[in-house]
């Protein structure tokens, strides 16, 4: 078991312990400081408010959970499942929001890529990472959990790539949780004008017997003509509290290749929100969830387009076991400059179980007049025929539901392009799928 | 099974009233009402709405998000929009103690 935090609570008192540990300039202490203020006047999201009406988090207790001040001693890194195999540009772990390990290749160093954990780099690249985090757009002021996090947060990866370097091998962020632990991660991923990555994005927890807290911000920015693909998987032990807030900023035509995966966490709130700036910008967006449980996961998918001739499609599918619930909520929104979107947002859920639940809104807020925006979904139970058909061909009732799981699946499977990260996301949903009546 | 678990003292719920609990990580009413409790999940089973927020008619408790009605002896639903009952767990009083006792359906 692994303990690294001492339990002393989200005070002021250790907010200033908590500033004190870390030598940080001033201009970034303030703004820890304006939003430990704002954090400390603003309660927690109601249940009135459409957001959080179907996430309930009232057994949520901060107070059980303390900030990150002390690095956890004698920890190792954890086996990844989607680095496996992979011949890596560059690797960041971090445990409990404290790095482990940060590599990165001599090469891309050369090129002046800036890569690691941002606490480590924050001596050396200070200056850029003020700049970067000046340039974020995240609304850090729109609910609590932001809050905490735009004061609090401790370590996160970044990863910056100047104009026209391209990044052949795909660059690893993991990050780990032990046993209690808190993660108030911020991270950011930035390309530079023509530059062209791939990023995967870990979350493993090292145990299940104590609650966990997630509370994390992830910032993307694509420049003109970049491109980004990047995998995300969300894979806590079911102990922990999964709050995040994710956005993307694509400027003229930049692309962005997004799959996210989650199949861990009690609860999970997570707001991922993709801002299509520049003229011919184009993003695709690829949900997996996989729940079984007790497990609440909740998605906010937003597709904003800014600028014309912007291209966004947005899939999510989820398939749902036990008594583990989903909601998916979308909005394409498409502003007045927005002429000649061709927005599409789709969500499809897989019943397991006859008392999961999936709540799915899809939704369109349009201002322009020249547009294509579609949505669609669905949700169903497995089909008993198909389940008769492959018992008649000699698979058992498992077998065949897992096919038809992966099945389902598949289309976001075939959209991963990357052999050994399409297999392990694969493999792990097929071994998570039970036996059902 | 589990046990009962101590959640209230009799002189926390008025009769008729309602208390919110949290008991074993899940979210309970517990209903005092002609001198009987009685709990319930505080889950309103058409769209999670927390039903110890909303008010008791007699035997009926209603949601406050969109009218459904449930039962609180027995938590079925009583009128849509819920269709399906919310779960009901075992009470019993000791003294001026109130005990709940989980029941995994």
């Amino acid at each position: 078991m692994i303990e690294s935090t001492i339990q002393a609570g989200f005070t002021g008192a250790e907010f200033s312990r908590f500033l004190d540990s870390r030598d940080e300039p001033d201009w970034l202490v303030k703004r820890r400081r304006t939003s430990w203020d704002r954090f400390e006047k603003r309660s927690w999201p109601s249940r009135r408010d459409e957001e959080w009406i179907r996430t309930d988090i009232r057994l949520f207790k901060l107070d059980r959970f303390s900030l990150p001040i002390q690095a956890a001693e004698g920890l190792e890194p954890v086996s990844s499942l989607l680095a496996e195999d992979l011949e890596l540009g560059g690797q960041s772990i971090s445990m409990n929001s404290h790095s482990l390990l940060s590599t990165l290749s001599d090469s891309l160093k050369s090129q002046g890529v800036v890569f690691g954990s941002i606490g480590q780099l924050m001596e050396e690249h200070g200056e850029l990472i003020e700049e970067l985090l000046c340039r974020r757009q995240l609304d850090a002021d729109s609910d609590r959990f932001n809050l905490l996090n735009e004061a609090c947060w401790s370590t996160g990866h970044l990863l910056y790539v100047p104009r026209g370097v391209v990044i052949d091998e795909p660059v690893h962020f993991h990050s780990l949780l032990g046993e209690g632990g808190v993660d108030l991660a911020n991270s950011m991923i930035v390309l530079e004008e023509g530059a062209s990555a791939t990023v995967l994005a870990e979350m493993t927890s090292t145990g299940d017997a104590q609650p966990g807290f997630h509370c994390g911000s992830l910032e993307i920015m694509v420049g003109g003509g970049a491109n980004l693909r990047f995998v995300n998987l969300q894979n806590w032990s079911h102990s922990v509290w999964h709050f995040a807030r994710h956005h993307a900023r694509l400027e003229q035509d930049a692309s962005l290749q997004w799959t996210s995966a989650a199949m861990g966490s009690r609860l999970s709130k997570v707001n991922q929100h993709v801002t299509l700036a520049g003229k011919g910008a184009n993003c695709q967006v690829n949900g997996v969830l996989f729940t079984e449980g007790k497990q609440h996961l909740s998605y906010h998918t937003l597709q904003h387009h800014k600028a014309p001739g912007c291209r966004s499609d947005f899939l999510y599918k989820a398939a749902l076991q036990g008594r583990s619930r989903t909601v998916w909520r979308g909005m394409i929104k498409v502003d007045r400059a927005g002429q000649q979107t061709d927005g599409y947002q789709r969500n499809d859920n897989l019943l397991l179980s006859d008392q999961a639940r999936a709540d799915s809104i899809p939704g369109l807020e349009i201002a322009a007049d020249d547009v294509r925006c579609t949505h669609g979904s669905t949700t169903s139970q497995v089909d008993e025929e198909l389940i008769f058909y492959a018992n008649c061909r000699g698979l058992a009732r498992r077998e065949a539901v897992r096919l038809i799981v992966s099945g389902f699946f598949q289309q976001i499977f075939d959209r991963i392009t990357i052999d050994s990260v399409r297999d392990a996301l694969a493999d792990a949903i097929a071994r998570r799928v039970r036996d059902f009546d | 099974m589990p046990d009962f678990v101590k959640v209230a003292t009799v002189a926390d719920v008025p009769d008729p009233g309602t208390l919110l609990l949290e008991v074993e990580d899940r979210i309970l009413v517990l209903v005092h009402l002609d001198g009987q409790y009685y709990c319930l999940d505080d889950v309103c089973t058409h769209d999670g709405g927390p039903l110890a927020d909303g008010t008791l008619e007699g035997c009926e408790l209603i949601c406050p998000r969109h009218g459904a009605r449930f039962d609180v002896r027995t938590g079925q639903a009583l009128t849509m929009p819920a269709t399906e009952a919310t779960s009901v767990h075992e009470v019993k009083v000791d003294g001026e103690d109130v005990f709940v006792r989980i029941v995994e359906t």
